[in-house]
């Protein structure tokens, strides 16, 4: 790939956030296929290792969203 | 605060006597120069042994966690809040504690005397206000306040917060001091510069633990750098493992730390570990208004499950 | 079965299928513009043609009209097809230069500039638009003239009467010649206009087949008979082609069922205002006066602007916004709708809150309004916010007219300020306020089923039975009773279906049939063998990503040992397949990789039940709502996408145990604490459903503060009703009525409590499985306005009190005054007491009768009779009071003057102070909320800052608490009147029997679990959480003890502790930590 695309994982929460990226497909809106996520119960379960092990793996970016 | 000594010595003595606590817990002296060391004294033969002096600065708290005795404990500012901190969190009761409180006016660096010394020291002999540094064919007098450690210049709790008997009345606490002047330096720099500045502060960084160790905060029966499944933190010395370290250890102390400065003061290497727990206490601070540490009936912040937290500071 | 080669791969096709069919089957792709699945191919466009090898010779055919036969060799990809192809773009780019598909065409093709004379033409004459037609069963359109003549048109190039306006012509075209305003413009007689969209309430299109909006459940498509084609003309059909399961079935006819049924529960709803008649607004000619609901739409990020906040005539960013308010309320002049609609304030400050941060600009939002009513909990501090945070324009002032400017689109509106000026004002945008009101369907439903209704068309119902209508065993809920928000809507349809259980408790579980359990094969400590199975979702999945690749790279994972693909993985006969395969291989784990786990999870844990595996060994994996229609314009990324999803669900899945979902057994008692009438009508709906009731007083009697009302604002005798249901309550036997009773201590949670209560000294321990706190309020004693320094200064209570001892001094009084919001709405109440204005103005009308001459006088500051109550309103300033407003820094001062009461305030109209001397002041007196902090605690319940309790859910969950088993009604959650009081105490009773009625409760498998060897006893879990799960393993416990343990009922699966729990001692099952890190580990992964 000529440019450079950025890497981002998201934890979002099962209730909000995840459901509403559901809605996002459900209503056809479109972005770009940089993100992968991982569904997490609450955003209380996030742990700042989760970020740090996400960036370590080679995350550009991430994204907690509840 | 060298006159503390007696009061103190009367104090633990007294406790002993009249069998209030098993043992008190204070500093004998070390055999380096500036380098008191804790000691529990159980008999009223030995508390001639107590010594108190402005290298006292290892934090008692740390010796109190999961004791099953009654303890006479000396405290410090520092200590004091530290031990508020482990009743908190179960660490001790309150009715197994009486609390010898230490009006404190800041414990000095042995590095920086060290380092106006500029070679082996062999004897620290401390006035009122100043420190008279010996060393092989001389010796040289320097201010107190020019070799505090960096926790103790710009404290603002030297006071027990907490005590049972005062060994003097309290000292003038310390007033427009700016705690954060650092913090905010690093705040105000770019990521590229932070990336170096704490890639610079942490390379010499031998993961000895010896600041876990040190703090009264890291009590947990397995430590996360020991665990193994899931393995948090990687075991090597690889950078990025190092700094994992670093991060939780800070995040851990997060809205817990005092800014004692047992960490920094037991780092072999001379690393500034507060530079990252007092990033932290300056959140803490300034998002919820709290000092870890200065009360026994307000749950701590992060502790704190409030359904109509405004949490305006996410937006 | 056809066999030939493609592209040098031996292919398989039906007899009587084109090329273009197989080669799609077989996912090569051939490009053409006049193709369409549901159409005979016409071979128009040329663009498919491709190399036919018979055996001897080669020569071009269009894949798309020609036939299959065995033995033949087709090549799509040949540099002669690439050749040919190339010139056919070429020529056709020529003629129509400015086609976008033509230009990508050409350009993916690698043409410059074609070689040809350019014209200017956009009609490639493929003709699809007129096949499409006649499929439609019209033929309006045809391909007319000859050569270089020919176009498409009608018959003699006039507007056609046959054309059906249906659209289908524009839809398909490739090139877009044929557009929507073309049709209506050359080809039809008819209107055309798009097929409103009703959920974005006209401001956008929608088809004929459509789901009504994202979130609708079911989640699946109608066809709108009325504006079907099939349905008008009997052609098309298009969408039975591309259903791949033939779900589509045109000839289904409404069916009527019969029911027997014991109870009718009324959800009508209602219906916005309709303000077109409104002409003096220009809403019905004016895009940029818009309803209160269409400008929901504008702000939803689904709506017709994308949330974008624009207005509609020339999507410019609006600067000036204004609202008004009560537009098809409180109006008698130009609607008949005299009643309050109650939610609009509301939603109308909501609403410019919400312009406001969605503007990024500084908007000037003004809203003109009569009386602010935000009387809801929580709602005054929103307004105040709105106010003096958002900076929000507040006008009081009713808008005369809406004018547009000429040559702008802006409007400016004429209207009279609160000092009486004429004043003009220019605007972006006008939003109406519209009110609600009941829709004829649903008054002619009304009068089918012989119910009475109010003047304004609302079911008629009593203060003591709220949710009955007046005929027996038909119950209502929702805007239909009445005019309200959602909070209230809420507690309604709980009260209803607790009325209705009530009626039917004898047949509870009666049709209720056993599910057969497969016994479960124990996996623990097997190797994991992972079925994954990739679904295509028809071509939801399958139409982005591809799936075989997905699946085929599934099966190269670790412990991967089955992978497959389903065309739709939900269908029943999936998943019977699926649950035989997971025997047969032997699978331990099981990968689903396709919608959402939002939806399906429970579906495929289902299957795995099925097949004998506990139902946590399983992951899904979600590659449609999150990859396939997301990513529509990017498959190959897409597939990467999903390949890594799927990697991270394999990944974690390994690592899934099977989890126990514990049983525990529900104490089928109630306890409800309180006996005033929320209480009273709590414990009997409880009993009356066959539950054991223990009812706690602190009180010598029931009653609470109903004991102290004289009459309802619909004109009951409160006492008389009260002395019924206190009747009911102590008669009844399943209820126990504990009077001067306290609780001393509770223990235990959801199904299993054990309260300890004392009465005069004495102690008793009840067993409960769950509890209803009804504990009041009280009502402030005034400090102000001369309250106890005079007798004929009361509390509205206390004038009750003299009405109900019928004290004959009342109608010697000459004059009278009532002073509102006393103590409410200031800054240490920030709140508003929400029954004062009814109270008082049924007061005054009452001394009004008492004797017509009186002087009486109201001082507000907003009166606030919503919904229906305003009819009292109206009742009382025909009757002659006056009302006479105030603002909060300029408050009535009340004199004691040789015996006499004077009170001056000033006059809002005027500006100047008046002078009323009075023989009666009765102040409106803040309810005031006990602030239970004992209560509090015992249940783990939270206080809000003015004291009252807060509910699970502001609007969703207004008669429960978070903590499970644990419910709320009547004062002690705000105040209210005692109709909403009843209701609630009913809402919290059904509320109860969902828990009662189910004897066991199931706790979920995904909890939390202590390591206790790891614990530090720090506590930060036990503080942590909202739930109450975690608690310290008691001191004198033989194994840990101090150390934290979980309650599995209690808990809620957050994680809140997993995560803030620095010793690692916390396991969140089905989320650990190991199972989060292995998706993470997995990412980097290479694909």
């Amino acid at each position: 790939m000529s440019e450079w695309e950025p890497k981002i994982v998201s934890f979002l929460c099962n209730w909000c956030s995840y459901g509403a990226a559901d809605l996002t497909g459900v209503s056809r809106m479109q972005y770009p296929p940089n993100i992968r996520v991982v569904r997490i119960p609450c955003t209380g379960r996030m742990s700042p290792k989760f970020a740090l092990a996400a960036l370590r793996e080679g995350a550009d970016a991430v994204w907690v969203s509840g | 605060m060298l006159a503390y000594i007696d009061k103190i010595k009367e104090i633990s003595d007294r406790l002993l006597q009249e069998k209030k606590v098993d043992l008190i817990i204070g500093f004998r002296k070390g055999t380096l120069p500036m380098m008191n060391e804790p000691c529990f004294v159980r008999s009223s033969a030995d508390v001639k042994n107590l010594v108190w002096d402005s290298n006292c600065g290892i934090n008692l708290a740390n010796y109190l966690t999961n004791r099953k005795e009654k303890i006479g404990v000396i405290a410090k500012g520092c200590d004091s809040r530290n031990i508020v901190t482990h009743i908190i969190e179960n660490k001790i009761s309150r009715d197994q504690l009486v609390i010898i409180g230490v009006p404190c006016k800041g414990m000095i660096d042995r590095r920086k005397v060290y380092a106006a010394a500029g070679q082996e020291v062999t004897e620290v002999v401390e006035q009122s206000d100043a420190i008279v540094i010996q060393f092989a064919g001389g010796e040289k007098t320097v201010k107190k306040t020019d070799v505090l450690q960096d926790n103790c210049a710009i404290c603002i709790h030297r006071n027990p917060v907490i005590s049972d008997e005062m060994v003097a009345e309290p000292v003038e606490e310390q007033k427009g001091v700016d705690r954060y002047e650092d913090v905010r330096r690093v705040e105000a720099m770019s990521p590229a510069e932070k990336w170096n500045y704490f890639e610079e502060l942490l390379a010499p960084c031998i993961r000895c633990y010896a600041c876990r160790n040190a703090c009264p905060l890291c009590y947990c029966p397995t430590c996360f750098v020991d665990e193994s499944k899931p393995q948090w933190v990687g075991k090597t010395l690889d950078p990025i493992d190092t700094r994992t370290f670093h991060f939780l250890r800070a995040y851990h102390c997060a809205g817990r730390c005092t800014d004692c400065g047992s960490c920094v003061r037991a780092c072999p290497m001379g690393i500034d570990v507060r530079a990252f727990t007092k990033k932290l206490e300056k959140d803490a601070l300034e998002l919820f208004g709290w000092e870890a540490g200065m009360s026994l009936d307000v749950r701590p912040t992060l502790d704190t499950f409030k359904p109509d937290d405004p949490n305006t500071f996410i937006k | 079965m056809v066999t030939f080669k493609l592209n040098g791969k031996t292919v398989q096709g039906e007899e009587g299928q084109y090329i273009l069919q197989v080669a799609e089957k077989y996912g090569v792709e051939i490009p053409t513009l006049c193709h369409h699945k549901a159409l005979e191919p016409a071979g128009m466009c040329r663009l498919c043609t491709v190399e036919l090898f018979d055996g001897r010779r080669s020569r071009f055919v269009t894949a798309c009209n020609y036939p299959i036969w065995d033995g033949m060799e087709i090549n799509t990809d040949s540099e002669a097809v690439h050749q040919g192809r190339k010139l056919i773009i070429e020529l056709l780019l020529a003629r129509c230069p400015n086609v976008p598909v033509l230009q990508k065409l050409a350009a993916k093709y690698g043409i410059q500039e074609p070689r040809f004379k350019k014209e200017e033409d956009d009609c490639i004459l493929c003709g699809l638009c007129t096949r499409m037609c006649e499929k439609m069963g019209n033929s309006a359109i045809s391909l007319t003239g000859r050569g270089v003549e020919m176009s498409v048109d009608t018959p003699f190039h006039v507007q056609s009467d046959i054309c059906m306006a249906c659209g289908a012509c524009a839809s398909v075209c490739p090139t877009g010649h044929i557009t929507l305003e073309k049709i209506a413009r050359e080809i039809t007689k008819k209107k055309a206009t798009l097929i409103p969209s009703e959920y974005d309430m006209g401001l956008k299109g929608r088809k004929p087949v459509y789901v009504p909006y994202a979130q609708a459940v079911p989640n699946t498509p109608a066809i709108d008979r009325d504006v079907c084609m099939h349905f008008k003309t009997g052609g098309c059909k298009v969408c039975t082609e591309f259903c791949g399961v033939n779900a589509i079935d045109h000839s289904m006819k409404d069916e009527i069922i019969e029911l027997e049924v014991g109870a009718i529960i009324l959800a009508p709803g209602f219906q916005p205002f309709d303000p077109s008649r409104f002409d003096n607004y220009d809403y019905a000619n004016h895009p940029n006066v818009i309803t209160a609901m269409e400008f929901e739409r504008v702000l939803s990020a689904s709506g017709p602007t994308g949330g974008h906040l624009v207005r509609i005539s020339d999507h410019k960013e609006p600067k000036k916004i204004a609202w008004f308010q009560c537009v098809g309320s409180r109006d008698t002049n130009k609607c008949d709708n005299a009643y309050c609609s109650s939610v609009c304030c509301m939603y109308a400050i909501k609403e410019a809150v919400i312009a406001k941060e969605h503007a990024e600009y500084d908007l000037d939002c003004a809203v003109f309004y009569m009386d602010m009513r935000t009387h809801g909990k929580d709602f005054e501090r929103f307004y105040n916010r709105a106010k003096d945070d958002h900076g929000i324009r507040f006008l009081r002032s009713r808008v005369h007219s809406v004018t547009p400017i000429s040559g702008s689109d802006d409007l400016e509106i004429r209207y009279v300020s609160e000092s009486g000026e004429a004043k003009t004002e220019i605007f972006d945008m006008i939003v109406l306020s519209v009110g609600l009101e009941t829709p004829p369907e649903t008054i002619a439903l009304a009068n089918k089923l012989g119910i009475a209704l109010t003047p304004g068309n609302f079911a008629r119902t009593t203060t003591f039975q709220p949710v009955a209508t007046s005929k027996e065993g038909i119950f209502v809920c929702g805007a239909f009773q009445g005019p309200r928000d959602i909070p209230q809507a809420v507690v309604d349809s709980s009260a209803a279906s607790a009325s209705a259980g009530e009626m039917l408790s004898s047949a509870r579980n009666t049709e209720t049939k056993e599910k057969e359990v497969i016994p479960e094969t124990n996996v623990a400590g097997d190797r994991p063998r992972i079925g994954v199975f990739v679904c295509k979702c028809g071509i939801n999945i399958a139409g982005v990503v591809n799936v075989p690749q997905v699946r085929d790279y599934a099966a190269t994972l670790p412990y991967v040992e089955y992978v497959s693909d389903n065309l739709y993985s939900c269908s029943q006969d999936t998943q019977d397949s699926m649950a035989d395969i997971i025997k047969s291989k032997n699978l331990n784990r099981v990968v689903v990789a396709a919608c959402t786990p939002k939806t399906h999870e429970p579906l495929f844990q289902e299957t795995l039940l099925n097949a004998g595996l506990n139902k946590y060994l399983f992951e899904m994996v979600n590659i449609r709502n999150q990859d396939s229609w997301v990513h529509k314009n990017n498959p190959a990324l897409a597939t990467e996408k999903a390949k890594d999803l799927v990697r991270m669900g394999v990944s974690k899945v390994a690592l899934m145990q099977p989890l126990k979902e514990a049983e525990l057994q529900v104490n089928q008692t109630g306890l409800v604490i309180g006996g005033g009438i929320s209480g009273m009508i709590s414990a009997r709906s409880l009993a009356n459903q066959g539950y054991e009731t223990h009812l706690v007083e602190r009180d010598s009697k029931l009653g609470g503060q109903a004991l102290n009302l004289y009459r309802t604002a619909k004109g009951e005798d409160v006492q008389k009703e009260l002395a019924i249901l206190i009747e009911d309550v102590t008669k009844n036997d399943k209820i126990h009525v504990h009077l001067n009773t306290t609780l001393s201590s509770v223990e235990g949670f959801v199904g299993n409590f054990k309260t300890n209560i004392s009465s005069n000294g004495e102690s008793q321990s009840i067993e409960h499985g769950i509890a209803v706190v009804a504990t009041g309020a009280t009502s402030l004693v005034p400090t102000e306005y001369g309250y106890g320094k005079d007798k004929r200064i009361l509390t509205s209570l206390e004038l009750d009190r003299k009405l109900i001892e019928k004290d004959t001094a009342l109608k010697d009084i000459e004059s009278a005054v009532f002073i509102q919001c006393v103590g409410s709405r200031e800054p240490e109440r920030p709140y508003c007491s929400r029954v004062c204005c009814t109270h008082s103005i049924d007061n005054a009308l009452e001394l009004k009768k008492l004797n017509p001459d009186m002087n009486v006088y109201v001082l507000y500051r907003d009166i606030r009779t919503y919904g229906e109550r305003e009819y009292l309103y109206m009742e009382a300033r025909e009757a002659g009071v006056i009302f006479i407003r105030y603002s909060l820094g300029k408050k009535p001062v009340v004199e004691l003057t040789d015996g006499k009461i004077f009170i001056t305030v000033t006059d809002h109209v005027l500006g100047i102070p008046l002078r009323i001397e009075t023989d009666l002041i009765t102040l409106a007196s803040a309810i005031v909320p006990y602030r239970d902090e004992k209560l509090a605690q015992f249940f783990k319940v939270p206080l809000n800052d003015d004291g009252m309790f807060v509910e699970k859910h502001a609007k969703l969950g207004p008669s429960e608490f978070a903590t499970d088993g644990v419910f709320l009604c009547g004062l002690a959650h705000y105040p209210k009147p005692i109709e909403e009081s009843i209701a609630q105490g009913q809402a919290a009773a059904s509320r109860a029997v969902t828990l009662l009625s189910r004897k066991t409760i199931h706790t979920s498998g995904t909890v939390a679990k202590v390591d206790p060897a790891i614990c530090s006893s720090c506590g930060v879990c036990v503080s942590i959480c909202p739930y109450s799960a975690p608690s310290f393993i008691d001191a004198s416990a033989r194994m840990f003890p101090g150390k934290a343990q979980i309650n599995a009922v209690l808990c809620k699966g957050c994680g809140l502790c997993v995560a803030s729990c620095r010793s690692g001692a916390l396991h969140l099952q089905g989320f650990d930590n190991d199972q989060i890190f292995s998706q993470i580990f997995a990412l980097s992964e290479a694909g």
